[in-house]
């Protein structure tokens, strides 16, 4: 037996390119199933996880999926909410309010206006720098630091929607006062701002230039018409004038993240929503979201479906090499005839070679697979999650 | 090694380990479990009487400065953002707060239960005082606390917050919250009988932010716009003079003593001074309480002097 595999071994070491193909083939064909399905569950655990971590979702009525997709990913929001509704839920005393407004991108990053009690939620730490204090202030997801390459200290201009719409957005130059630590979540990729300053850039809210050499001793700031973009730029100086106009209560936001106290006050919260008329709705993320991997699963099981008869053919096609190869080898299993070999040992010696090659590929499909495990976390969280 | 020596050594680390818990528990009880920041000295003061050792409070509003016209910087506002309560005043009294980034859910506003009573200042003059420079008391009134029934809801509020945080805390705070509404009930009641004597008795007040005392106990307050150290101009004297042919006041009250002599020329109007400070800072002698006790005393004995001055002229009608 032992010479059996030594003859394979040789024959195949001879054969390099032949052998090294098929055993490849053979590898890719056993790993790639698996790597799909493990890729595929690592993906099902991210989102699970930001999902049940988020207890419940209050916004506008319509889509749950576009609700949950904006308030966990930041993905452009539909419609929205007015500010009233945080206020709302904390006088149930039921849960706590985290009001989230995911409107904007600045550098094609979302820009994101939440309470400073996000932070502490979403258990975000700072690797350097500060939280925002004042008015126009902004912190960095990590990824988002390193993609705009800022640091505490400098600014970052946000984007304007409209460079023609005067009256729309207003441009304004953000001070960065910190980065946060890598969390490898969607966290990571935001600009995250006070909910204030997020009005600011709505246009809500605005300072009075009290320079008298600006012409007007009271005049607004916002962006000036003309060739170029000009910034509301939030200063010392100037901060004390800025103020909001109309009922905070109206002022948007995209969702709500409540915070139950318990099960009870969850499920007395839920019933406050139930009002088909109503303009908000209520969700569990997790249910939401264990119905949109329910839809990758299908997808999972598409790829299954397409993957087995392509792994069958596979398998046919190397039982057709090795056919095509035995009667190539014809004259040299001949000659191990001549030399007084019975018909078994040729069995045996071509079943050593089959024996080495499924070894063979076996092996390099369990390295293929493991690495498909290492890369899977940053694959989901590029691919799949950013 | 002997089973006599193992058991010594386990022994051993046994102690170290219930000393080394021992000492965590000890750094434990020794530091306050809550830090509570008050915009003001009246809800400080509250925290301090209803948490006791158990909290730590700090009043970021440097010493002299008035509360009400103080803003945090960035440091301030990065210390707030590491408390676990913020207790505001409300009634417009933080009007920094839409320019600074905090943590909604450790804010607690103290008179959110009244604020369909609020007051609103109609009129209100643009002036300056001390290192706040311009200012005006548009908007609403926010002294909410002059009113000491108010000022038990408040600290009513105050407790709540804490129990909130600490539900354990809570027979204690609420032992410490009935003590302390007593003690403002009874300045209450004192108050309410001292002006019910003579309701229409006027009186002036050197700056316009007796709104809600006014209103609580009943008293006959207008109101100039001066400062106690700063000599009012002579348009000021003359608007008082117009203001006094409508309301023949003869004691004005001031947030603190007059400057001598302004004291001096309203004495020469037959016009005494009273004073009744606010408290919103921290006081230089005494507590919140005591404050408020020599403001009741210093108005009972207002009210005593008039009568004592009405029944001099009732008895002599033509000297």
């Amino acid at each position: 037996m032992q010479h059996d595999f030594y003859l394979a071994w040789r024959y195949l070491r001879h054969n390099k390119a032949r052998s090294l193909i098929l055993i490849v083939c053979l590898g890719v064909i056993i790993a790639l199933p698996l790597a799909l399905h493990r890729v595929l569950d690592e993906a099902e655990r991210r989102m699970s996880a930001r999902a049940e971590a988020t207890p419940l979702l209050v916004g506008a009525r319509g889509s749950a999926a576009d609700l949950v997709l904006n308030a966990l990913y930041f993905t452009e929001s539909p419609a929205f909410i007015g500010m009233g509704e945080v206020d709302r839920i904390a006088a149930t005393g039921w849960a706590d309010p985290l009001p989230v407004y995911a409107r904007f991108r600045v550098r094609g990053l979302p820009l994101v206006g939440v309470t400073m009690d996000y932070f502490e939620f979403r258990d975000l730490a700072l690797a350097e720098g500060d939280l925002p204090a004042l008015l126009g202030d902004c912190v960095l997801g990590a990824e988002a630091g390193r993609r705009l390459r800022l640091a505490p200290g400098d600014t970052l201009p946000t984007t304007p929607e409209n460079v023609f719409d005067l009256a729309g957005v207003h441009p304004l130059k953000l001070n960065v006062t910190g980065i946060l630590a890598k969390t490898h979540t969607p966290d990571d990729q935001a600009v995250f701002v006070d909910l204030q300053t997020a009005w600011v850039i709505e246009g809500l809210g605005h300072g009075h230039e009290t320079n008298p050499r600006a012409g007007r001793a009271d005049s607004p700031f916002a962006p000036a018409s003309g060739d170029g973009v000009a910034y509301t730029e939030i200063t010392p100086d100037n901060l004390a004038s800025f103020h909001f106009h109309g009922d905070p209560a109206g002022f948007p936001i995209s969702a709500v993240i409540a915070v139950p106290r318990d099960a009870r006050a969850s499920a007395l919260l839920r019933g406050r929503y139930l009002d088909d008329d109503a303009r908000t709705q209520i969700v569990r993320p997790s249910e939401v979201t264990r119905s949109l991997l329910q839809n990758i699963f299908r997808i999972g099981a598409l790829f299954d479906a397409i993957l087995l008869p392509l792994g069958i053919a596979a398998l046919l096609m190397t039982v057709l090499v090795f056919a095509l190869s035995l009667r190539l080898r014809q004259r040299e299993i001949e000659t191990i005839h001549l030399i007084g070999c019975s018909p078994m040992t040729v069995i045996r010696l071509v079943a050593a070679e089959i024996v080495l090659i499924a070894c063979s590929a076996g092996a390099l499909g369990w390295v293929l697979l493991q690495a498909v495990g290492v890369g899977a976390a940053e694959f989901v969280r590029h691919f799949v999650i950013a | 090694m002997s089973i006599q020596h193992w058991w010594r050594r386990v022994a051993l680390g046994l102690l170290f380990f219930v000393a080394a818990a021992g000492s965590d528990l000890a750094g434990a009880a020794g530091s306050p479990a809550l830090k509570i920041i008050a915009v003001n000295y009246p809800l400080a003061y509250f925290a301090e009487r209803l948490a006791g050792a158990r909290a730590r409070v700090v009043l970021p509003v440097p010493a002299g400065a008035d509360p009400a016209f103080w803003r945090p910087d960035a440091r301030t506002v990065g210390t707030m953002q590491k408390a676990d309560l913020i207790l505001l005043n409300g009634a417009g009294y933080e009007k920094w707060l839409s320019q600074v980034s905090l943590p909604r859910l450790k804010l607690a506003n103290t008179s959110l239960g009244f604020q369909d009573t609020y007051l609103r200042i109609e009129n209100a003059v643009v002036h300056s005082h001390g290192p706040g420079g311009l200012h005006s008391h548009e908007g609403l009134a926010f002294t909410t606390w002059l009113d000491f029934e108010q000022a038990g809801k408040q600290a009513q509020a105050v407790a709540d917050a804490i129990v909130r945080k600490h539900p354990e805390w809570k027979s204690i705070v609420l032992e410490n919250l009935e003590t302390l509404r007593g003690e403002l009930a009874e300045l209450d009641a004192e108050l309410k009988q001292t002006v019910a004597a003579d309701p229409r008795r006027p009186f002036l007040a050197s700056h316009p932010i007796y709104q809600y005392l006014a209103r609580r106990y009943g008293l006959n307050l207008k109101s100039v716009h001066w400062e106690p150290e700063e000599m009012p101009p002579a348009a000021e004297w003359q608007g008082l003079q117009s203001m006094l042919k409508d309301h023949p006041a003869r004691r004005m009250i001031w947030e603190a003593q007059p400057a001598p002599e302004i004291a001096a020329k309203l004495k020469d109007m037959e016009i005494e001074s009273v004073v009744f400070a606010p408290c919103a800072n921290r006081p230089e002698d005494g507590d919140f309480l005591e404050v408020m006790k020599r403001n009741v005393d210093a108005l009972k004995a207002a009210f005593r002097q008039e009568k004592r001055a009405n029944s001099v002229i009732s008895k002599n009608p033509n000297p």
